[in-house]
């Protein structure tokens, strides 16, 4: 096999393994995300928004 | 002895990309089905515009530099006074690094002030300690309730006195001398903004190294083309610096998009305001060190740039009522949609050719043929630079990783956007690494 087919071959292989890896790799960035999302602690401001409130009393 | 390597290994390059055409041309020449012929036809319009972006981004990046060596900037006269603005929002490990980047700054009139966007972490404590008042030279550290970047920006020239503003990340460290020489372009009415040059602090991994060589040919081919008409399409975040009347006229940043600095370009040239560039100003910034984080900022950008260019889609078609923002919009909309679209339907349809009938050669070609394209233009930017040539050899890599899975991610980041899918803004850890 001459040169041209040789590197043909390895570009080939290469391309389809990025190109896999690349729709892999955007899906885990989103699995990840949308669990870091779920982790992300609400703050004061967040949270008065979310019930509609200017303050928020706790009970002891 | 390097000019004539250097000049030898132009020449072999430019050899081996006649070659990748004739021998490109002649496969797709061949095709029967007609499938085959408008896939084929699709592959050669795209290689002839995408060669000849590079050529005339090279063309007029080369002009440019001929004609501020020729004709260097004068420097101000008018002692404008410059008001930084540094929005920071949990950026502990890198706010004090940055500030003091800041503070060494030696033109004489300038006016830092640091906005906490309701940070949870030590940032404001840590730049509040670094206050002080010394007349010309001020740093005021304010905070506010987390509202995001633009709001905080806003927020800062809101409260700025200076006749120019200065939006530095606080993630990014200046150059010595980069305020003064922003200031210079200034002189000139027209001018509504200046953009600085922005470069890697942590080439520590093969994706940093690689960011670096793609930031190094962002700005030297592309940002310095543009400048040559000034309108340079964005100006980054890390270093940029505004008319403040210019800002005051298109009302500021907006917050209703994810690429703030991108929009609010678009709203200056949008008002006929130039848009200026200065590569000896430089930012120094921290780039993501993971493929996912990556994924994450580029995800975000396209997303950011889709939705100013829906904001502008009205002046897309006013090519010769306003020919500036006309032409700035179609080619960040080549960028951002049409480009990576392209270059995976090449890729694909090389595969196809590979699989079906055996002929793996026209991947080979297509993919020689923009890798050489890469390494002249990735060296004529090192060496503009003053950088080390041997990040050229990245160039190869660039190709055949690194751009592949952005493109992939640049794809499903505008089909999501179409179909309005919701996100947020997705803030990048720090290493400290500035």
């Amino acid at each position: 096999m001459n040169l041209i087919g040789i590197m043909s071959i390895v570009i080939l292989v290469i391309t389809i393994f990025t190109l896999v890896f690349g729709v892999i790799a955007y899906f885990m960035y989103k699995i990840r995300d949308k669990k870091n999302a779920k982790r992300i602690p609400t703050n004061y401001e967040e949270k008065c928004i979310e019930l509609g409130t200017d303050f928020i009393f706790f009970d002891k | 002895m390097r000019t004539l390597s250097v000049f030898l290994f132009f020449s072999i390059l430019c050899s081996l990309a006649f070659y990748s055409v004739v021998n490109l041309q002649q496969m797709l020449l061949t095709f029967q089905s007609d499938f085959l012929k408008v896939g084929a036809l699709l592959i050669m319009a795209f290689t002839v515009i995408i060669i000849a972006r590079y050529l005339l981004l090279l063309f007029f990046s080369m002009l440019k530099t001929i004609k501020i060596t020729s004709k260097p900037v004068k420097r101000s006269n008018e002692l404008f006074k410059v008001s930084i603005i540094v929005p920071a929002y949990n950026e502990e490990l890198v706010i004090v690094k940055s500030i003091q980047s800041l503070m060494q700054q030696n033109y004489p009139f300038i006016e830092i002030i640091v906005v906490d966007d309701g940070s949870s972490d030590q940032t404001y404590k840590l730049a509040k300690k670094l206050e002080f008042n010394q007349g010309n030279k001020s740093l005021v550290v304010l905070t506010k309730p987390n509202g995001g970047k633009a709001i905080a920006l806003n927020y800062g020239i809101k409260k700025s006195t200076g006749d120019l503003v200065m939006v530095v990340d606080s993630d990014s460290k200046l150059s010595d001398g980069a305020v003064e020489l922003m200031v210079s372009h200034f002189n000139d009415e027209k001018i509504g903004a200046v953009a600085g040059s922005v470069f890697i602090s942590n080439r520590v991994n093969l994706l940093t190294k690689l960011q670096a060589l793609e930031y190094i040919e962002g700005l030297n081919m592309v940002r310095n083309g543009q400048a040559f008409f000034q309108l340079v399409s964005i100006i980054p975040g890390p270093i940029g610096m505004f008319r403040k009347s210019a800002l005051q006229k298109v009302g500021g940043y907006e917050s209703d998009t994810f690429a703030e600095d991108a929009d609010l370009t678009m709203n200056l040239i949008g008002n006929g305001y130039k848009v200026e560039f200065e590569s000896e100003a430089v930012a120094y910034t921290e780039a993501p060190e993971e493929l996912l984080d990556l994924i994450k900022q580029r995800y975000r950008w396209t997303r950011g740039i889709l939705q100013s260019l829906g904001k502008h889609k009205a002046k897309l078609l006013h090519v010769f009522k306003t020919p500036s923002i006309s032409l700035i919009l179609w080619y960040m909309l080549f960028e951002a949609i049409f480009w990576p679209i392209f270059d995976v339907f090449g890729t694909l349809f090389c595969l196809y050719i590979a699989f079906i009938y055996g002929e793996s050669s026209l991947l080979f070609y297509w993919w020689m043929l923009f890798t050489v394209m890469d390494v002249a233009g990735a060296l004529y930017c090192l060496m503009m630079t003053g950088e080390s040539l041997y990040l050229s050899f990245y160039a190869i890599l660039y190709r055949l990783y690194f751009i592949s899975i952005i493109n992939v991610s640049k794809i499903f980041a505008t089909i999501e956007e179409w179909t309005n899918t919701e996100m947020e803004w997705g803030k990048l850890d720090r290493k400290g690494r500035l």
